[in-house]
């Protein structure tokens, strides 16, 4: 609860018991019916919303299309997609889940759940990122490299210029 | 808190015992608090998920391109379109029900459980193209090998020696030219030359890569997710012969993993959508709905992640 509705509400400021006789549900209630009378949001704001979504939707799909000029650098396209994509999270998370008129609980249930997950994958990165680095002979043998996609890219193109039937004619 | 009502209950010599109360300490309602816990837990376990794939993927030596894997990306975003027009559609029927438009509400609820419906559908289209391909979750009946190498080729060999198909290709064989399409007419002679290459001892490696293409080419870009360079499993159904498609097994595993936990999350959110639309939608429901909407919301921003990470990188 944030310093200024604590001031409003002189309930908050005297310990514990402050609102005799409510029960759970009566409590609930009320904080409910508060939350129906916030005027944030409204209409108007969620169709904004929504077309920003769509804009941004768009805009990662545009890395897809011939359009985009930087087809012969991937990162280019990913570092642009994750941007767009942590955009349209934050408008959802703020517009449609509300968060941005929460109050400041909202950082203790998602700061250390978002710092969870920056380190459960980093701790991944040295024993399964980097598993090719070192290999066993058994693995090395079964594993697909780069080698093989061009191996049956050279193979489609032999198909579609014809070598393969010639070879079979022969 | 109990230890300090009884006491002042106590203080306050009431004859009725004493009157336990109850103070929220966060300024939400019990069942939000209690999603918003469990959204919590679920960015851990979506973030671990997405990880996880994010760090499998680039410590891969191959990855297979996602139309090398039969993904289609302009079905993928008409999936993002729907996901966001259903989290419109639940903030609209809250909005709704906040000012008890009841019927009003119903009708947004309902639009939401159709376009999540929508979702699944299309995800399930997606799904049997990938099993149409030979490419399942898991092992047995998975027909990818990693490389056109000699296991690949005795796994061909298998195939085609197994009596069902053996006696498949007998009936192909016997046909006369005029009762086969132009595709089966090549798809013939091309099988032949595959039995050819895979049974020849003195074979090339490039050899088996030609049987590989033969039977199921990588599609270029820009095929449709059923498309297809007419390799002879297209052409004959019932051949089902080993494929080729480097790394395509840790990528159907990450796949399905993913999509399928997202699906599953989807499914539940109808269910609770559906169990919802039996109650009338007015302000006494709004905590309810909002929930509800707070679950939606979040299974909608998992795939805002899922699909550039699945279907453009």
């Amino acid at each position: 609860m944030s310093n200024s509705e604590a001031h409003k509400n002189p309930s908050a400021t005297h310990g514990p018991i402050t609102s005799p006789g409510k029960s759970p549900d009566e409590i609930d209630h009320a904080i409910e019916e508060e939350h129906a009378h916030d005027h944030h949001g409204g209409t108007m704001q969620y169709m904004a919303v929504f077309v920003a979504l769509c804009f941004l939707t768009t805009m990662s799909f545009l890395t897809y299309s011939s359009y985009w000029p930087w087809r012969d650098e991937p990162q280019v396209g990913w570092a642009f997609m994750m941007a767009v994509s942590c955009t349209k999270a934050l408008l959802v998370v703020l517009f449609f889940m509300h968060v941005l008129w929460e109050a400041n609980w909202k950082y203790v249930l998602t700061i250390p759940a978002a710092m969870m997950a920056i380190f459960l994958t980093i701790m991944l990165v040295p024993d399964i990122g980097l598993r090719n680095r070192m290999v066993s002979q058994e693995r090395a043998l079964h594993m697909a490299r780069g080698s093989d996609v061009l191996l049956l890219e050279k193979a489609a193109d032999a198909d579609s210029s014809g070598e393969v039937d010639k070879h079979e004619h022969e | 808190m109990n230890a300090t009502a009884a006491s002042i209950g106590h203080d306050s010599h009431d004859h009725h015992g004493p009157v336990l109360q109850y103070q929220p300490g966060l300024p939400l309602s019990r069942g939000k608090l209690i999603m918003w816990l469990f959204l919590s837990t679920e960015i851990m376990f979506f973030a671990a998920l997405l990880g996880s794939y994010v760090v499998l993927r680039f410590g891969a030596a191959v990855w297979p391109k996602p139309h090398h894997v039969h993904l289609s990306e302009p079905i993928g975003a008409f999936n993002t379109f729907v996901l966001i027009c259903s989290s419109v559609t639940v903030v609209l029927a809250l909005e709704a029900a906040k000012a008890n438009k009841r019927s009003l509400a119903k009708t947004w609820m309902l639009v939401t459980l159709v376009l999540g419906s929508l979702f699944l559908g299309v995800k399930a289209y997606e799904y049997s193209s990938k099993f149409d391909h030979g490419i399942y979750p898991w092992a047995p009946r998975g027909r990818i090998y990693e490389r056109p190498d000699l296991y690949y080729g005795s796994a061909v060999r298998a195939r085609l020696s197994d009596p069902v198909i053996l006696e498949k290709m007998k009936e192909l064989d016997g046909q006369e030219e005029s009762e086969l399409s132009d595709a089966e007419i090549i798809g013939r002679r091309r099988l032949k030359q595959v039995r050819d290459m895979v049974n020849n001892p003195d074979q090339q490696a490039f050899d088996l890569a030609v049987v590989a293409d033969q039977i199921m080419p990588l599609p270029a870009e820009g095929a449709d997710s059923h498309g297809h360079g007419g390799g002879l499993n297209d052409t004959f159904a019932w051949l089902q012969l080993p494929a080729v498609i480097p790394g395509g097994n840790m990528w159907a595993s990450t796949y399905f993993f993913l999509t399928g936990f997202h699906a599953i999350h989807v499914i539940v959110g109808l269910i609770v959508f559906g169990i919802l639309l039996l109650y009338q939608l007015g302000p006494q429901t709004a905590g309810m709905i909002e929930n509800a909407g707070l679950y939606w919301h979040f299974v909608d921003l998992v795939w805002i992640f899922l699909f550039p990470l699945l279907y453009l990188f």
